[in-house]
């Protein structure tokens, strides 16, 4: 029964091939807008993977860095720096801003930077200087080509001017970008001299980051200290958990939409083959055989639409942010299994759709001509 | 004597409710004995192939009991009906019903799934099958390369790859040519003889006449024993259809003559003007065999 049923799937390849993509392309949206979404995702935490800190210390009682607030004082700058295993502290100063230029406003971390120190400063350049200077800024590779932007033009930030001094890359995705400014330029702009935001901590070589962490806690008042994996895990988390209804909508739809396509296709399977099913009826195959083929069959083709799925996203991400730069899309492990969970119960779900169909082919219709 | 293979008792079938209902089988039984050829034949619309699933376990009557190789089939569930079909019935189709992704070996493989017994014995069966039946040189065919004989007796193979004990064949030469017929009839005949199984044949075809050991005709439900060679050739007076006065159901006797007809129709309007008919056929010539009654 399982060799007629592979034989059976296989015997017309090009109406197999149309099935499976028809099929494919329900999952490849899935996959599709679950890589926007995860790319976006993980530009949300670019500032925290990118600068590679081993610890994030923050003001006490925050925890993320997404839609979030902290300030510290800046002799907790020494404090920190003095605690053992510390090797250097790089203090940043944050803000969540719309910034404006050339017509556009976009959305932004705007990341203050101690003059000349670049441990927090942008990790890849495409044009201009690699930190800013007093009344400059660093702005988005892609934000800038969107606005028309060049070297010396100006951008507006939180009711502030400043001059592009230089384009970054990686830094830019649909909802989030990155812009650096010094940090005495966003003091003046928020009136917040004498603190800061963020403190990003390097250990001594050989020294436990999440020990470290401990330890400035124990030895600063008021502060809280996360490693990065953590920090880092915590805003990716949010974000993630912001757009997990949207995902699971995303995911319910294109795996309605595959039950729909792989059930009708079983269906069809059914009703062209339902004289050999009578015939194999009549030969003494049980109903339960047969579901257990179509139940083969529309795994093997949700398994294949996966396959296929993959492949065609594999190749639609690298095009895409070729093509557009400022969609951000990654296809993690995590999207891949919740899509590849589907694509088995998708099939499951699809194989009842002819149930009623296989119990009313009567064996006794394969006596008739 | 012995244990008969198929067994049936007063089966009936009736289809339909009230004013409706149609009797397609009416308290009908028959025998089968190994090595028997046995045929069933009459008009279209008879209830032939309603008896023939029935027998062949397809169908369960609503009344009387069928016996299939020492299995009364009325107790079973579908499930074990199933098996029944599998182990101990062969079937072949009129329209051959071979399973076209499958190849020729394969279709004849196909049942032995479905019955215990090693599947490698299978293999050496079907070899033996094709070779047999001339078919080992088309093993890996597919069944849209065969012609009409070649797709019958690989549906014959597959009907015995299980050694069934009885073999259902409906019209197995419906859709063959005359020398292609006669070599299925053959087979079958050599499968009844040589291997102890019962054949039963559903046909049209008066040459399966020729090889059975027994038929009977169905008509209207009812099943009657006919001896070969019996037939009584006449002409319907009205319409000069040739009938076999045997088997013919509507007739009317009139001045020591019994004329038979097609047809009510054909009777009524015989009995409206009997004089003009019985005239007109007197000058006609004999239905066959120059046997005008």
């Amino acid at each position: 029964m399982f060799g007629w049923t592979v034989k059976e799937l296989f015997s017309a390849p090009q109406q197999l091939f149309a099935s499976v993509s028809a099929v494919a392309g329900a999952f490849a949206l899935v996959l599709f807008f679950d890589g926007v979404f995860a790319g976006e995702s993980e530009q949300i935490v670019a500032l925290i993977d990118r600068t590679d800190a081993d610890v994030w210390v923050m003001q006490d009682g925050v925890g993320n860095m997404h839609m979030t607030t902290s300030f510290l004082a800046d002799w907790k700058i020494d404090a920190v720096a003095g605690v053992e295993g510390v090797k250097k502290v790089t203090p940043i100063l944050y803000l969540n801003a719309v910034i404006e230029a050339g017509g556009r406003n976009w959305f932004s971390f705007v990341v203050g930077l101690e003059p000349g120190d670049s441990r927090a400063g942008p990790w890849a350049m495409a044009a201009g200087a690699p930190l800013p200077g007093r009344g400059e800024a660093i702005v988005p590779d892609v934000f800038a080509s969107d606005a028309g932007l060049a070297i010396g033009d100006p951008v507006r930030i939180a009711g502030r001017d400043f001059a592009v001094a230089g384009f970054s890359a990686d830094t830019f995705s649909m909802a989030n970008s990155i812009t650096f400014v010094t940090l005495d330029d966003l003091a003046d702009t928020i009136s917040s001299v004498g603190t800061v935001s963020y403190l990003l901590v390097d250990a001594e070589p050989g020294v436990d980051a999440a020990a470290l962490a401990a330890r400035i806690m124990d030895e600063v008042e008021k502060v809280n200290a996360l490693t990065r994996e953590e920090f880092s895990a915590r805003d990716y988390s949010i974000a993630v958990q912001m757009g997990l209804d949207i995902i699971w909508m995303m995911t319910l739809i294109g795996g309605a939409l595959a039950v729909l396509l792989t059930g009708f296709i079983v269906y069809s399977h059914v009703t062209e083959r339902e004289r050999e099913l009578a015939v194999m009826k009549a030969l003494g195959v049980r109903d339960r055989a047969i579901y257990a083929s179509l139940m083969v069959q529309a795994l093997v083709i949700g398994l294949l639409a996966f396959a296929l799925a993959v492949a065609v996203v594999s190749l639609a991400v690298p095009t895409t942010h070729a093509l557009v730069p400022k969609i951000s899309l990654a296809v993690t492990a995590d999207s891949l299994w919740r899509t590849g969970v589907t694509a088995v119960l998708v099939s499951l779900v699809a194989a009842v759709v002819p149930v009623r169909r296989v119990l009313s082919v009567d064996p006794v219709s394969a006596f008739h001509q | 004597m012995p244990e008969p293979i198929l067994q049936a008792e007063n089966v009936v079938k009736v289809f339909g409710q009230g004013r409706a209902a149609v009797r397609a089988v009416d308290g009908v039984s028959i025998e089968v004995q190994p090595s028997e050829m046995v045929t069933i034949t009459g008009p279209s619309g008879s209830g032939k192939t309603t008896l023939v699933s029935i027998l062949g376990a397809l169908l369960r009557p609503d009344d009387g009991r069928v016996v299939i190789d020492g299995t009364d089939i009325s107790t079973l569930r579908e499930g074990a009906l199933s098996m029944l079909r599998a182990r101990s019935i062969g079937f072949v189709f009129q329209s051959f019903n071979l399973l076209e992704s499958l190849t020729v070996r394969e279709n004849v493989l196909f049942p032995a799934h479905l019955a215990p017994g090693g599947m490698n014995a299978a293999r050496g069966r079907a070899d033996e099958l094709l070779e047999t039946l001339g078919l080992s040189h088309r093993a890996s065919a597919l069944p849209r390369t065969l012609s009409g004989g070649e797709k019958q007796r690989v549906a014959i193979a597959r009907a015995l790859i299980n050694r069934p004990r009885l073999i259902i064949a409906d019209e197995p030469t419906g859709n063959l040519d005359s020398k292609s017929g006669q070599n299925v009839l053959m087979v079958l005949h050599d499968v009844a003889r040589d291997e102890g199984r019962a054949v039963l044949i559903v046909t049209h075809d008066r040459r399966v006449e020729d090889v059975a050991d027994r038929i009977l005709w169905l008509e209207d439900g009812h099943l009657r024993d006919r001896k070969q060679d019996e037939h009584e050739w006449v002409r319907d007076p009205v319409c000069n259809m040739a009938l076999d006065g045997w088997t013919s159901e509507i007739f009317v006797d009139r001045d020591g003559i019994r004329y038979h007809f097609c047809s009510q129709r054909c009777r009524e309007r015989f009995e409206a003007s009997p004089e003009t008919y019985v005239e007109a056929s007197r000058s006609r010539r004999p239905a066959r065999d120059g046997a005008d009654r």
